[in-house]
């Protein structure tokens, strides 16, 4: 312990050196993008929201996988800039959406099939993405800031982000409402249930969705 | 059969991403002077729940709920499994030993050891459950999901991060509008632009006209000029004007993507 709060003041250890970041960012693209190759081989375990991984779904069932490409590739890009200046790398923007539906909709867009596909290569293509973007900024840092202060709106984003997500509730009642009638009275119902217990709506108004239509299945 | 291949990969990727995701929040509480990785709002959230362990969990377990019933529906974790769930049980683990939080939450080895732990518990959860669910579920949670979904990325958030570029001020209102705009036409989608315009105008706001400022305006119109190019939007608009296309233009489209 003694060690490791000496180690912060000299920031040369492994746990908190910048040299060690690249590897940081590797592992967590690893494991992303290896969860991106189970959702496209499952179906389950992509790191993301529904709303982002829905682009995804988009392109695999045959239309395109251009707004995937283009809207993770520009997070990416954003967030690797911004990463950089700020000191925080967006998690959720470079690598769940980014590497995670980004880069893969771009290779599959191109035919590059075994890369995502394959679970042992996809874990090492992820690895080396990661570590590509944990040296980029690295080196950004290292040859442009660390001396200004600046946030460059990052309050700005994070505020509109987090306004974002207060709508997929109502947003899935309706969309559940115009699927069917037990669906849309089990969705209300469901989110009614959670907004009473405190929790996010659109977690009741899934569930309560789901749980009419395996009674009342609509057809396909 | 493929239930256990699910396992066993499961674990693999819990592990990586438990383990990262563990370090990179314990390396926010040093940053900037660490590269972190991170998010604000877990910044935030963490800081509001320091030191007691009960706030610490159960603010994870609402969310985890919510990742759940999202895995069962439509196999997606949510961001929040990374962002929320797992720092958050990781600093009630290491707080119910140790109080002080600069031994625990703040130390990047030990959130990131326990950090794995849970991730390489939790990902199998979430995915051998949801994989052993029946089918007509998930057609039920698309059909519902997949609409909701199109309206929020294609009209909510944009408009959201609009309305946050304007009232933000005059420079990152104006550089939102023309990057929106401009990412909605060549890329279907104006939120990265809208993005990008805030990074620039409160950029400029905060620093001038410097050198980093300009880099990043220049990479951001490199970036609109690279995806139009390799999208085919400059044939596209052209044809749309009803002006003829350069032959050249035309070779060096056929150079890039040859077909």
């Amino acid at each position: 312990m003694q060690d490791d709060l000496k180690d912060l003041e000299h920031a040369k250890s492994f746990w908190y050196a910048d040299w060690s970041f690249p590897i940081i960012v590797g592992l967590m693209s690893m494991g992303v993008f290896a969860g991106t190759s189970m959702y496209v081989n499952y179906g389950v375990g992509a790191f993301n929201e529904v709303a982002i991984v829905a682009m995804l779904k988009a392109g695999l069932t045959g239309k395109s996988f251009g707004p995937a490409a283009a809207f993770g590739a520009s997070f990416l890009f954003a967030r690797v800039l911004e990463g950089s200046l700020v000191g925080i790398l967006d998690l959720g923007g470079s690598i769940l959406t980014g590497v995670g539906i980004g880069i893969p909709a771009i290779m599959l867009s191109m035919g590059l099939t075994a890369p995502v596909k394959n679970f042992p290569l996809a874990l090492l293509t992820g690895l080396v993405i990661g570590i590509i973007i944990g040296l980029i900024i690295f080196f950004v840092r290292k040859y442009t800031v660390g001396q200004s202060n600046a946030t460059f709106g990052a309050d700005v984003m994070m505020g509109a982000g987090n306004e974002t997500g207060r709508f997929l509730g109502p947003l899935i009642i309706l969309s559940a409402i115009s699927a069917s009638i037990p669906i849309g009275i089990g969705a209300t119902a469901g989110a009614a249930i959670f907004y009473a217990w405190k929790k996010p709506l659109p977690g009741g108004a899934i569930l309560g969705a789901m749980l009419f239509g395996f009674f009342f299945p609509i057809a396909v | 059969m493929q239930i256990l291949t699910i396992l066993i990969e499961s674990i693999i990727v819990g592990l990586a991403v438990g383990f990262a995701a563990g370090v990179g929040a314990a390396r926010m509480f040093n940053a900037p002077t660490v590269q972190a990785l991170g998010a604000f709002r877990t910044l935030g959230e963490m800081n509001a729940a320091e030191g007691d362990p009960a706030s610490h969990f159960s603010f994870g377990l609402g969310f985890f709920f919510n990742a759940w019933a999202s895995t069962v529906g439509a196999g997606a974790f949510t961001q929040d499994i990374t962002h929320r769930v797992i720092p958050n049980w990781a600093a009630s683990i290491l707080l119910l030993k140790n109080k002080n939080v600069a031994e625990t939450v703040h130390n990047p080895k030990k959130m990131g050891i326990v950090s794995g732990i849970i991730g390489a518990v939790l990902v199998p959860f979430l995915n051998v459950t949801s994989a052993s669910i029946p089918a007509s579920l998930q057609v039920t949670a698309v059909k519902v999901l997949v609409p909701a979904a199109d309206t929020l990325i294609n009209m909510v958030m944009p408009i959201l991060f609009w309305l946050a570029a304007i009232d933000a001020g005059r420079r990152s209102g104006l550089f939102g509008t023309v990057f929106g705009g401009v990412a909605a036409l060549i890329m279907g989608n104006a939120v990265p632009g809208v993005v990008l315009g805030i990074l620039v105008g409160k950029g400029v706001d905060e620093l001038g006209w410097t050198r980093i400022t300009r880099i990043i305006l220049i990479a951001t119109i490199a970036l609109f000029v690279l995806s139009g190019f390799f999208r085919g939007f400059d044939i596209n608009m052209l044809k749309a004007f009803k002006v003829g296309i350069p032959t050249w233009l035309n070779n060096m489209h056929s150079v890039v993507t040859p077909k």
